[in-house]
């Protein structure tokens, strides 16, 4: 920990965090026998061994060719590597809900603003179940500046979250690889007006011209079986439920438009607990409060009136899904959002006061979580609680893990039928308020979409040109992008840099809880050359989570990382090099070259 | 997508069988035939339907083997790997677009066919028994594959090295035929390659037949090892999965002499299933 924090008067000392670090990012849970026989393992003179979690190519062709390039150079330095492979939802399963993976490569959704770092990285959620810190990471220091860009804006806000980024790049309870470049491809003579920025999001979906039904490829077949918003494993990101479910507001292009709100305002009244240090009060010992108008006579899918208490009881749910009949229960998703929603009051149907523990920024972020209807799943926790024996083990239990179709939102598309592996199909949902003439929105396709699995991106390509699909929804694989054919009808879609390949730690156990061993290992990851040779230059490296303006100028890209920059040359890496990396670290060789594990 | 490759594999199929009934079996045998099927029908009815419910079984588990695979299947993919490494990738040196074509058609155009003309010559014989064994070999295939699939999880070399593999993996040279083998298979059902297993059983039963039928044996035997090659060549299978194939295989024909005519249908259920078939051929005159 040899880096200083950067802002002298962010009010915890040098030694507080010091202290924080020698105390250890592992936070301990339930003892488990698979700790007991590692701990046991490395008291002796054993080869040190890790697990890589990965997917099958099938799912992400890119995600295991980093995962076999990180195994072969953490066996060239000694250590024992099996690949673990993983289908999609079992890899999600593995490592958000039961911890059980050493290392694991994944994409990481990220979202419009940083503070998805504080779902990632914050200490309360260490030992939750869900996206919400996987890796386990605690750290004082890292809670207080996560804490305290929530309650900032602009400048002073820039400069604490260039503080967590500086503080990941030393620490790494994971380890960002590159953004790879989000391209789809569409056809042109069936739709027209894609927006090809919000692709991602469900305004990608909105405004387009033409009459028939949307046909949408894509690669992965989990939603064709899933439609929960609480899943933690059926997707990584919120495109689909985004277009079944409404939120108050909605990001677009890196902006948020009032959606289901009609009119938000934002004020601010004076925190009795100012002077707390536990306050949640702004720099200026002000409470942030927003007062919201749903739009008039908004329904759910399935009829019933959408007012403020659904409001209301969507934050109270994700906060505890077994609302106080078991032990806490938080959604394994939106979980940073919702830390951030102090309370709700509906006012009255259409009027309600949100109080939130912090500023606009993050506030707005706490906006955007899909509202729920409080009659879908007050019936279903009542039907799971009548048989008297109810626990809610987070990201667990049926409130979770239920595929939830048809699902019931409000959102500009409603579910019409599903045959899972094979497809799901929206239509229109005609109540929906885009359509109103007083609304100036992009309206939902006439026709509704319909979304066909085709598990290859290069055939997903071909399928658009030979104009079987208008659309390839999913992100295309890299390798495949060479196949988009340069004719009239087919656009192709670019949009801007978002989601994230990263390398993530379960720092719960040794010898990964070693900041120092973490270091040592992302060492070894060539990200210049994965991004030539994995991602044919289809992607840009990284040494930071974040993009464009919040990448703090010492962190930026200059060729290799400017922190932990990789242990040799041209793709080459320098073995003698990297093993004393690991001995400065403290750990020892035996005559064979194998790395043991202990101190 | 997929209604066009199954129309390719019934119009490539429905080409070859004519010409190979007449260059392999001949016209006797099938006058023979003519004379002799109600019999022959009659007497393999019992393992035709034998096959058939296997087969059903397979395509009902391909909905629910999955789930019960998550619960009680074994992780094996890191082991395979780290046995074999990169074996197939032994390939790399011979590979040309000329033989990754050879080998993509024999996966999926050659294999069908080496699974169905056996079927049509094997019935084609006034001994029905090389017949029942056949199918009784097939429904072992298919039955031993189906327990093995469930309790073993592994994916395929493709998965894990697709970079290495990318001139020569079918779904990339060929796209369209990932949707016909999506029908057939999951991507974690590698251990043991029935593709192995059943063309080295087709191979096996044409050595024992070769005096029956000269002609077919160099031509099964060929094809048979030209399956169990592409299996490898365009990383579908491991190394150990064509070996694990080959041992079903064997274990298969062996089964089948053991258990084909072992048991009489008709001392089983007695009169009443030879009533039944009695009146299979005759609804049939009727029609």
């Amino acid at each position: 920990m040899n880096w200083s924090p950067s802002s002298p008067d962010d009010g915890v000392s040098r030694r507080s965090f010091l202290a924080a670090g020698a105390a250890g990012a592992a936070v301990t849970t339930s003892g488990c026998i698979d700790r007991v026989r590692r701990v046991v393992e490395q008291a002796g003179d054993n080869q040190l061994s890790l697990s890589i979690t990965t997917l099958p190519a099938d799912a992400d062709r890119q995600n295991v060719q980093i995962a076999r390039r990180l195994e072969t150079n953490l066996e060239k330095v000694g250590i024992d590597v099996s690949l673990d492979m993983r289908s999609p939802s079992e890899l999600l399963k593995a490592v958000l809900l039961d911890h059980e993976f050493d290392l694991y490569i994944g994409r990481h959704p990220a979202d419009y603003d940083p503070d998805f770092l504080y779902d990632a990285l914050h200490s309360t959620f260490a030992t939750e179940r869900g996206w919400q810190n996987p890796f386990g990471f605690a750290n004082m220091y890292f809670d207080t500046l996560l804490e305290e860009q929530r309650r900032l804006d602009g400048e002073q806000r820039k400069q604490r979250l260039g503080s967590v980024l500086h503080g990941l790049a030393q620490e790494k309870p994971f380890e960002p690889i590159c953004f790879p470049d989000e391209r789809r491809v569409a056809r042109t003579d069936g739709f027209e007006g894609w927006d090809e920025g919000t692709l991602p999001t469900r305004h990608g979906y909105l405004g387009l011209e033409g009459d028939g039904r949307l046909h949408a490829l894509v690669t992965d077949s989990r939603m064709t079986g899933n439609l929960n918003p609480l899943s933690a494993t059926a997707r990584e990101r919120d495109t689909t439920i985004d277009l079944l479910y409404d939120s108050l507001l909605s990001e677009r292009n890196g902006d948020l438009v009032p959606w289901l709100a009609e009119s938000v305002e934002w004020s601010a009244t004076p925190d009795d607990d100012a002077t707390d240090e536990q306050s949640d009060a702004n720099a200026d010992g002000e409470r942030r409060t927003v007062s919201i108008t749903l739009r008039e006579d908004c329904r759910f899918h399935d009829g019933e009136p959408l007012t403020a208490s659904d409001v209301a009881f969507t934050y109270r749910f994700l906060e505890d899904t077994s609302l106080g009949r078991a032990p806490e229960s938080p959604a394994p998703r939106y979980r940073g959002q919702v830390e951030m929603v102090d309370s709700v009051t509906a006012e009255d149907d259409r009027r309600l006061t949100i109080s939130l523990r912090g500023e606009k920024p993050a506030g707005q972020r706490a906006l955007t979580v899909p509202i729920l209807p409080k009659h879908v799943w007050q019936d279903l926790i009542d039907q799971q609680a009548s048989d008297g024996e109810f626990s809610a083990p987070q990201g667990r239990w049926a409130a979770a893990t239920g595929d939830h179709i048809p699902p019931i939102g409000s959102g500009p598309y409603r579910f019409e039928s599903h045959s899972e592996d094979e497809q799901v199909v929206l239509e229109r949902y005609e109540d929906h308020f885009t359509l109103r003439e007083t609304v100036d929105l992009g309206e939902p396709v006439p026709g509704g979409i319909r979304f066909t699995v085709d598990p290859g991106s290069t055939s997903s390509i071909r399928r658009v040109d030979d104009g079987g699909a208008d659309l390839t929804a999913s992100m295309l694989n890299a390798h495949s992008l060479g196949a988009i054919p340069d004719t009239p009808n087919v656009r192709q879609l670019s949009s801007p840099h978002r989601t994230f390949y990263y390398v993530g730690f379960n720092v719960r156990n040794a010898p990964l809880s070693n900041p120092h061993f973490r270091r040592a290992i992302t060492q070894l990851i060539d990200k210049e050359t994965i991004v030539d040779e994995v991602f044919y230059d289809h992607a840009t490296p990284t040494a930071t989570p974040v993009t464009d303006d919040w990448v703090p100028a010492t962190l930026e890209w200059g060729g290799e990382d400017p922190v932990t920059p990789f242990v040799g040359s041209n793709g080459r890496l320098n073995v003698e090099a990297a093993k004393s990396a690991f001995e400065t670290a403290g750990f020892r060789y035996d005559d064979n070259g194998r790395l043991l594990g202990g101190y | 997508m997929l209604a066009e490759v199954l129309t390719q594999v019934a119009l490539v199929i429905g080409i070859l069988l004519p010409i190979s009934v007449l260059v392999f079996i001949g016209r006797e045998r099938l006058v023979r035939t003519r004379a002799e099927w109600r019999d022959r029908l009659r007497t393999n009815a019992p393992v035709i339907a034998v096959l058939l419910v296997v087969l059903l079984i397979n395509r009902v588990a391909r909905q629910t083997a999955p789930e019960l695979s998550r619960k009680v299947g074994v992780h094996l993919t890191a082991t395979f790997y780290n046995v074999e490494g990169e074996f197939i990738l032994l390939f790399k040196s011979v590979e040309t677009p000329e033989l990754t074509a050879y080998f993509a058609s024999v996966y999926v155009f050659g294999y069908t066919f080496l699974l169905i003309f056996p079927v049509i010559a094997y019935f084609m014989l006034s001994d029905t028994r090389t017949f029942r064994r056949l199918l009784a070999a097939y429904a072992l295939n298919y039955a031993i594959g189906l327990v093995l699939y469930i309790l073993i999880i592994a994916y395929g070399p493709r998965n894990v090295m697709p970079a290495e593999l990318t001139e020569r993996m079918l779904y990339d040279t060929n796209p369209q035929y990932q949707y016909l083998t999506r029908e057939v298979n999951a991507n974690t059902n590698v251990f043991p390659s029935l593709h192995t297993s059943l063309s080295a059983t087709v191979a096996a039963f044409a050595s024992m037949t070769r005096s029956a039928y000269p002609k077919w044996f160099p031509i099964a035997v060929v094809l048979a090892a030209s399956v169990a090659i592409s299996t490898m060549y365009l990383g579908i299978h491991w190394g150990i999965d064509v070996a694990a194939g080959l041992v079903l295989a064997a274990a298969c024909v062996v089964l089948s002499d053991k258990l084909v005519g072992r048991w009489s249908l008709s001392d089983l259920f007695g009169d009443r299933f030879e009533g039944l078939s009695d009146r299979l051929p005759r609804l049939r005159r009727e029609e």
